[in-house]
């Protein structure tokens, strides 16, 4: 057989459902890119009747993940996640009898607000019966034996957790080899990885036999919260604890090794099965840092002669231990049946493992795959999930030796007399799951799809195979996301079909026009040139602040901070040092008509920003609390805007344009800083909040021009606030930005850009309404707002054809040239924006 | 007793291969979208990745990698 023919037969025989995919694997299609967005949103935990007002966990979690081929036979994949989680997490469990668990108060805040909750003791002591079970004294009947067990929840800052990776593919005649590789980013743990995989196809591709390895290296950095932590004692960690600002840090390095092979095997004409075997060497620092297991300690001298027949145990709290190794082995079978009457595709997938630390699970799924009319598919799902509990897995351990004795010296426990490894974290104990979900698919003109998906879990100790025991640990949670699904090239082949003029090919429609270049940081500059076109894009905004402090255009001291910056107070006690802020926006524009384009751009954002205590500020107040030294994060979706474009000229060397849009207040105003050690955080900054909380007006005036080599614009933007208050009791102040910009075209492909931006921020009205904890300039809203100006410098990139054509690429660094606050706030060091759009 | 229930699934998978001979022409059910191995990967990463943050079971996939102290 000719070397041709049977590329092609090879081809032919190739099933696009048998390529090796793995989370994060593009659909069949030659080259697509995809942006999702997720919800996660747990329910509150069972704190047998003590009323909490800790928030649960809830994450925010944003993707992106492109796949393209460089070559026909190498392709290259990459993705990037970001997710940004908070709320109350268990650091411990204890008996409910004790007197540590979750602690109900009842404050007054300065600003008369009242506020209650529960806060986590990890230390106290309780009773015991002789039987070790514990007593609880009930008012009429005496002492009881009460054994139930509960969660003690603590709360964390919002903490973001940033993750990019690729992976380059090439692809021969039966067989494949990808190698990849990835890191993983948050304040606590950094985490890299490389992996590589194959797959072989025999039996003319109806088996394949896939094959894989990977290697995790991982860096834990945790912060001890002393709120909780600090009462724990930190036995068995010599040398991994080191100090620095106060603060105790617990450092561990981990590693994993992981192999799997696996086997796809076509059944018949409309089934097949997927079988992988998966084994995980895992060494080093296992632990969660953040859990701690409850000792209650038995001291037998003061014990001894009690004649009540009650022991009294010390409750105290040690940082749990793991074995250093663990191996996991795990199979899983997946089953694919056609059901012809209603073309759907039933999915049936049971997964074993176990490991050497006497968790054994089993995983039941079964997914129901329904195409239905028009481009829409429907997928309910069910899943069953038991786990028997770690070997080690105990919700708190009894000690017969004292905590602490004094005589003949002062000595702690020996920590000989515990078991070697102990654990208290509620996943490695003995559990079932159920849950539900669907997902929704709807598949638009020219390779677009929206996907939506939902998920109900819950976490039951009873629905355990061999039944649990730790029900007072279980939980629910929901999980919602969308996605956008772009498949690039199916694009390109569709606009051939859409009958453009007959001599042109489908990538002159790039070169065709002589596009205005927009510089990457101006928004709603491009316009669509036909009716029914499409575009979507990128973009990426960074900003940062650090440096001095200025009032109005000029550096100023300390002292004059601590008395000027902060009216109606005692003093500024801490000043920004440095505030990072990133900026994801999805941009998709339609035009149903010539004139008019529609914008929708979601957007996501994270910031942070570090406080350093200035000098000279008054004393603390008793009972205070502060860290400058951790950095207050935030981040989660922002505002989204609506944007519509209207043409006013559209000739070849001058456009103009009217945009016309709101922004939707879909960004949250009450992000907080957490209570630490009886002081409330209160709301955090108001530079920290993600969105403005108002609808929002946004109109906009866009002027374009070229000639020969040459372009050139400006843009007038503006920013009106439509409502007088958001939820948190202020206003951001209105906005009107000025830029005019001009370019040279240097090749076919790239062009640079010169920019100038006078922009006009108004002070934040009115204020918060809930207890803010008032520490520096930047929580004060008369000192938000001024008036900018900046350069920006800028390259434009093009690819005119081949593959890639239609896709542009914008890059611009804005450089301040000058600062006018309206009051103290952080000089401004420069933004990039950083653009990628395709149009189709 | 693991061990076993393992192998003896290891078997049977393997026991499958090459019982059938699907034509190239025979292959339009197969090919389609929603008959692949993992037809909307990113809703398997999103399962994943939370499953993963609060179950203790080993995974078959060796391809990802990284995420957090606990994962949330």
């Amino acid at each position: 057989m000719s070397k041709t023919l049977k590329a092609l037969t090879s081809a032919a025989l190739l099933l696009p459902g048998l390529v090796v995919q793995t989370s994060q694997a593009a659909d069949p299609n030659r080259a697509n890119v995809n942006f999702q967005y997720t919800r996660y949103q747990e329910g509150k935990r069972d704190l047998l009747g003590v009323r909490s007002d800790l928030n649960p966990i809830m994450v925010d979690t944003l993707h992106g993940n492109s796949s393209f081929l460089l070559t026909d036979r190498l392709r290259f994949s990459f993705g990037y996640t970001q997710d940004t989680w908070s709320g109350a997490t268990p650091i411990a469990m204890t008996p409910f009898a004790s007197t540590a668990g979750n602690k109900e108060f009842t404050r007054t805040l300065p600003t008369g607000e009242v506020v209650s909750g529960a806060s986590p003791y990890i230390t106290g002591n309780v009773e015991l019966d002789r039987d070790f079970n514990p007593l609880r004294q009930d008012p009429i009947a005496g002492r009881v034996v009460d054994p139930r067990t509960v969660l003690v929840l603590s709360t964390a800052s919002p903490e973001t957790r940033k993750q990019g990776d690729f992976r380059m593919g090439y692809e021969w005649d039966n067989a494949v080899v990808n190698v990849g590789g990835g890191l993983s980013h948050e304040n606590d743990y950094k985490s890299n990885y490389g992996n590589i995989n194959g797959r072989f196809d025999f039996n003319q591709k109806l088996t394949s036999l896939k094959w894989g390895g990977a290697y995790t290296n991982s860096d834990t950095s945790a912060i001890l919260d002393h709120d909780t932590l600090g009462y724990v004692t930190p036995r068995g960690y010599p040398g991994q604890l080191v100090f620095q600002d106060r603060l105790r840090i617990l450092k561990g390095n981990r590693q994993d090794w992981a192999a799997n092979i696996g086997l796809t095997q076509v059944l018949g004409k409309s089934s097949l099965i997927d079988t992988n075997i998966g084994y995980t060497h895992s060494s080093g620092f296992m632990e969660n840092p953040y859990k701690a297991t409850t000792v209650i300690f038995i001291d037998p001298e003061k014990n001894s002669s009690n004649s009540a027949d009650i022991l009294r145990g010390d409750v105290k709290a040690v940082l749990e231990q793991r074995p250093n190794i663990r191996n996991q082995l795990a199979i899983s079978n997946r089953f694919v049946q056609h059901i012809s009457p209603f073309d759907a595709a039933l999915h049936l997938n049971y997964k074993f493992s176990f490991d050497d630390w006497g968790i054994n699970s089993h995983t039941f799924e079964g997914d129901w795959i329904q195409p239905l009319f028009d481009g829409w598919t429907l997928t309910p799902r069910i899943r069953y999930y038991s786990q028997s509990a770690a070997d080690f897995y105990q919700p708190y351990l009894i000690s017969n030796q004292a905590f602490l004795t004094t005589q003949p010296t002062t000595q702690l426990f020996d920590p000989n007399k515990l078991p070697q490894d102990f654990a208290s974290d509620h996943r490695l104990a003995s559990f079932g799951s159920l849950s539900g979900g669907v997902t929704l698919n709807k598949r638009l003109v020219r390779g677009v799809e929206l996907e939506a998906g939902f998920e109900y879990y819950t976490r039951a100790s009873s629905f355990a195979f061999s039944g649990g025991n730790s029900s007072f640990a279980d939980f629910d949670y929901y999980v919602a996301n969308a996605a956008l699904k772009v498949g690039l090239e199916t694009l390109n082949l569709n606009q051939v079909s859409r009958n453009r003029s007959a001599s042109a090919a489908p990538h002159d429609h790039a070169a065709q026009h002589d596009h205005p270049v927009i510089p990457a940081g101006i928004m709603f500059g491009h316009t669509l040139d036909r009716a029914g076109d499409i575009m979507v894009g990128y973009r990426f905004m960074y900003a940062r602040q650090s440096g001095d402090i200025l009032r109005g255009s000029h550096s100023v001291g300390d002292m004059e901070i601590v008395n000027q910056a902060c009216e109606g107070t005692e003093g500024c006690r801490l000043a920004p040092q440095s505030m990072n802020m990133r900026m994801h926006m999805l941009d998709i524009m339609y035009a149903p008509t010539r004139w008019l384009n529609l914008m929708l751009m979601p957007q996501f954002m994270d910031m942070e920003m570090k406080l350093r205590p200035l000098e000279g500020r008054p004393p603390l107040n008793p009972g205070g609390h502060e860290h400058p030294g951790t950095p207050h994060s935030t981040g989660g979706v922002a505002d989204t805007i609506m944007m519509s474009l209207i043409k006013l000229i559209d000739k070849p060397q001058h456009r103009l344009h009217l945009g016309l849009g709101f922004s939707a207040p879909t960004g949250s105003v009450d992000q907080e800083i957490r209570r630490m050690a009886k002081a409330e955080g209160g709301i955090i900054h108001f530079d920290m909040q993600l969105g403005s909380g108002t609808w929002d007006f946004l109109p906009n005036l866009t002027y374009t021009g070229n000639h020969a080599n040459w372009y050139w614009g400006g843009q007038l933007y503006g920013t009106k606030r439509l409502e007088n208050r958001n939820e948190s009791g202020y206003r951001l102040g209105d906005f009107f930005q000025a830029s005019t910009w001009g370019g040279y075209r240097l090749t076919n492909w790239l062009g640079a850009s010169v920019r100038g931006v006078y922009t006009l921020r108004d002070s934040i009205q009115g204020d918060f309404n809930t207890f803010n904890a008032r520490s520096g300039p930047m929580d004060f809203p008369r000192n938000q707002g001024g008036q900018f100006w900046d350069l920006g410098i800028g390259i434009n990139a093009k690819i005119p054809s081949g593959r890639f054509v239609g896709n542009h690429f914008a890059f611009e660094w804005l450089q301040p040239l000058r600062d006018d606050f309206n009051g103290y706030q952080l000089e401004r060091q420069g933004a990039l924006s950083a653009t990628w759009h395709y149009s189709f | 007793m693991k061990l076993l229930t393992f192998i003896l699934f290891l078997l049977i998978s393997f026991l499958l291969a090459g019982c059938v001979n699907v034509a190239p022409w025979e292959r339009g059910i197969l090919a389609k979208p929603h008959m692949a191995v993992d037809p909307q990967p990113l809703q398997s990463g999103i399962r994943q990745h939370n499953y993963g943050s609060r179950e203790s079971a080993a995974s078959t996939n060796s391809a990802g990698g990284g995420g957090g102290c606990g994962c949330f």
